[in-house]
């Protein structure tokens, strides 16, 4: 056992000390490194099955779209048996439905929403919402509301309300998706303040998906947070509502808040011109 | 003589103390640095993940830049780099080009290739500057966002100052003309002034790295790879220490002093009530940036500088050593020239973290470093003529620096490794990991030396850039 006191008081602690440090270095080193080759190693490794599965995946989804293959027949396939219950599979195989179901309309997008549903893989996207970790609910979230599941507008909403901006971003995004303007309205009860950068987001969702029915974005108009009333009047003004031009007119007029007031000028001028 | 013995024998035990505290003082304040930088590294790239920057292409309210680029002799490259500056993703953005009067051809190939005419610009002169000779935008509509500044030389910081006066835009990207940009960088540039609400982000900085032997085409980078020549390339490494594992951390801690001027955005009336850049200093990236920082503070109004980790841009590194010296020695000078204009914010609590912490650590470990390695050496040198040299020890202390830089440098290459992974190819890393072994013994006094001179020229009070030769990107274009 070393007597630590005893070297500090004789001062022969400094050489130990360095030979400890060096191997300490030098340890540490060859383990980095080693987790280096590891991970280059596993990211070769997972390409490789991505590439594997892809292939597997695209066969049997366009069999799906095109060919009007039943689940049924698609859980009976072999390939499809050995991997169904493998994580990365069903992860590659959630990706390449989301991005065809970004490029799909129609008729195809929602085979692609019905085999989501009756493979279970919605499922997954649900876990991932009750997941503690917020990185993993953003995922689950965006896949909800890609393939349109209304059932989830609830607890997205809930999720919405919360103080992690990403995340409230993207449930935000969520929520105008799944319900347009319904998705917005519980904004005009919050009480932080809404950045530029989440208002320019909410416009974009809005734009994005082409919400038709903007009955009820006046009534942000009415919240007491002023960042909120910007976003509506930011809203009014972007997807060009002049329906709402009374009520821009009366926030004109009642508020005493000049640069709120100077804004609504600004949007009754561009609407008016 | 045993008294001087004693003495002599007392005085090397004190200095090898004193040698191995101050080494255990930076390694410490090293790690505790990357420990930071790779925890908010990760939350970033989390965050990042889920990031839509397309938002921005199609918003009305995405900020206003604009690109300042002042160009000296770059007749070789500026048509292709003003070329691939005017073809970036972003819409709200104007490029201007300032050519502080250059001795070649700059303005005749810019006016040829971009239809340029002389034009009245409605401007207000807030900066002194040298004697603007014209201003030129185009004729031809596909490059309504260009405008060339043609004026009398004065300097890097002068040129940039009249950029600033011209800018009509909020905020100002100042850039190296020279350098690739990445097709997204004014995205990822451009949120951080979005994100902040009740504080005023004045600056935003990304990650500069290392552009020999990659190849370019069409004004954009397409394949990295690592330098064949050694100085070059352990500088690959230098810049993946500094970048990844260095100014993360003092963004995470608010305490960024430097944003590299290759590229950097700045609000752009806060720059110009600082007074603009300094042109009396050759550092006057890392000056303007403290100045901000300081009117902020002494005006009492709430501000951050934000830092991206992302790389936005691609530079051209020293392959020689002649050009290297002269640009680390211009480091050096900028670094001691800053520190001294700002002396008063030295451990001054009035300044918060920046004086009690960003700039004592600048101090002691970027400025005073060089000094006290050499000190060291001669100390060293003397003790072995004097036969006093406790070798044993001597050589242990050297393998404790020795293995804690090569460790430190593979943290480096591991943390590149889990979040960008630009170097995916295997012998890249491999190339990488033996810079790293080389590095202490080549690189390492290289460094010293040149920050030396530039000490020396501090004290004989040399002024200016010196001339910068660079090979050009041009010449490893693929066709």
């Amino acid at each position: 056992m070393i007597n630590f006191r005893e070297l500090y008081k004789n001062s022969t602690w400094v050489e130990p000390f360095l030979i400890l440090t060096i191997s300490l270095f030098v340890t540490a080193s060859f383990i980095l490194y080693v987790m280096i080759i590891r991970s280059r190693n596993r990211n070769i490794r997972k390409e490789r099955l991505r590439i594997e599965y892809s292939s597997l995946i695209e066969k049997l989804i366009f069999s799906i779209i095109f060919d009007d293959t039943p689940f049924s027949v698609i859980k009976e396939d072999k390939g499809y048996i050995k991997y169904a219950n493998n994580p990365f599979f069903r992860e590659v195989i959630t990706e390449t439905i989301m991005n065809l179901h970004k490029n799909y309309e129609g008729v195809y997008a929602q085979k692609l929403e019905k085999f989501y549903t009756e493979s279970g893989l919605i499922k997954d996207s649900f876990k991932k919402l009750r997941n503690p970790k917020w990185e993993v609910k953003c995922k689950g979230i965006t896949e909800l509301a890609e393939i349109n599941a209304t059932k989830a507008f609830d607890t997205i909403l809930t999720i919405s309300k919360g103080r992690n901006k990403t995340l409230k971003i993207t449930a935000l995004n969520a929520c105008i998706k799944l319900r347009g303007t319904k998705g917005i309205v519980h904004l005009t009860e919050h009480h932080y303040p809404i950045d530029d950068w989440t208002q320019i987001n909410i416009i974009n969702a809005f734009k994005k998906h082409d919400i038709g029915d903007t009955k009820g974005i006046e009534l942000l108009l009415e919240s007491q947070n002023s960042t909120v009333v910007t976003l509506g009047l930011k809203l009014i003004k972007e997807l060009n509502l002049t329906q709402k031009i009374p009520y821009v007119t009366q926030l004109a007029a009642r508020t005493t808040n000049s640069q709120l007031k100077y804004k609504a000028q600004d949007v009754l001028q561009t609407l008016t011109v | 003589m045993i008294f001087y013995n004693t003495e002599l024998t007392l005085f090397f035990e004190i200095y090898l103390i004193l040698i191995l505290a101050y080494a255990i003082l930076i390694m410490s304040s090293y790690l505790i640095l990357a420990y930071l930088s790779t925890k908010e590294l990760k939350e970033y790239l989390k965050k990042n993940s889920f990031v839509d920057y397309e938002v921005l292409l199609t918003s009305e309210f995405a900020p206003k830049l604009s690109l300042i680029a002042p160009a000296y002799n770059e007749s070789f490259t500026i048509q292709e780099n003003v070329k691939s500056l005017l073809s970036l993703n972003y819409n709200n953005y104007q490029v201007i080009v300032v050519n502080d009067g250059s001795k070649d051809n700059s303005m005749e190939i810019l006016i040829k290739t971009y239809d340029l005419i002389l034009t009245e610009l409605d401007f207000h002169s807030k900066i002194e500057t040298k004697k603007i000779r014209g201003i030129y935008t185009s004729k031809n509509a596909a490059f309504k966002k260009l405008i060339v500044v043609d004026k009398e030389n004065g300097g890097k910081a002068d040129a940039l100052n009249a950029g600033l006066n011209i800018a009509q835009n909020p905020y100002v990207v100042c850039i190296d003309v020279d350098c690739i940009l990445d097709k997204d960088s004014l995205l990822k540039l451009a949120k951080p002034f979005l994100e902040s609400y009740g504080k005023r982000i004045i600056a935003t900085g990304g990650v500069v790295r290392i552009a020999n032997q990659c190849v370019i085409k069409n004004g954009r980078l397409v394949d990295v790879n690592i330098p064949d020549v050694m100085l070059s390339r352990i500088q690959v490494l230098e810049y993946l220490r500094a970048f990844l594992l260095g100014r993360m951390a003092w963004g995470r801690l608010d305490g960024l002093l430097l944003i590299s001027g290759a590229f950097g955005a700045f609000d752009k009336e806060i720059a110009l009530l600082a007074g603009g850049y300094n042109t009396k200093t050759v550092g006057e990236d890392m000056e303007l940036v403290v100045r901000m920082r300081r009117y902020m503070l002494e005006n009492k109004i709430p501000y951050t500088v934000s830092y991206i980790p992302d790389p936005l841009c691609w530079t051209e590194a020293p392959e020689d050593f002649k050009i290297f010296k002269k640009q680390r020695s211009r480091w050096m000078r900028g670094t001691i020239e800053t520190l001294s204009i700002h002396k008063k914010m030295f451990l001054n609590p009035k300044y918060n973290r920046l004086g009690l912490l960003s700039i004592p650590y600048w101090t002691f470990f970027e400025l005073l470093a060089p000094g006290i390695e050499f000190t060291g050496l001669v100390i060293t040198a003397l003790f072995i003529i004097f036969g006093l040299l406790k070798w044993h020890f001597f050589l242990l202390l050297l393998l404790f620096v020795y293995s804690f830089a090569i460790f430190f440098s593979v943290i480096a290459l591991y943390s590149e490794e889990r979040t960008y992974h630009k170097y995916p190819k295997q012998a890249d890393f491999f190339k990488l990991l033996l810079a790293a072994f080389i590095e202490p013994f080549y690189f390492h006094p290289l460094a010293v030396y040149a920050a030396l001179i530039g000490y020396k020229e501090k004290i004989m009070g040399t002024k200016g850039w010196g001339e910068m030769t660079r090979k050009g990107f041009t010449k490893k274009e693929e066709s």
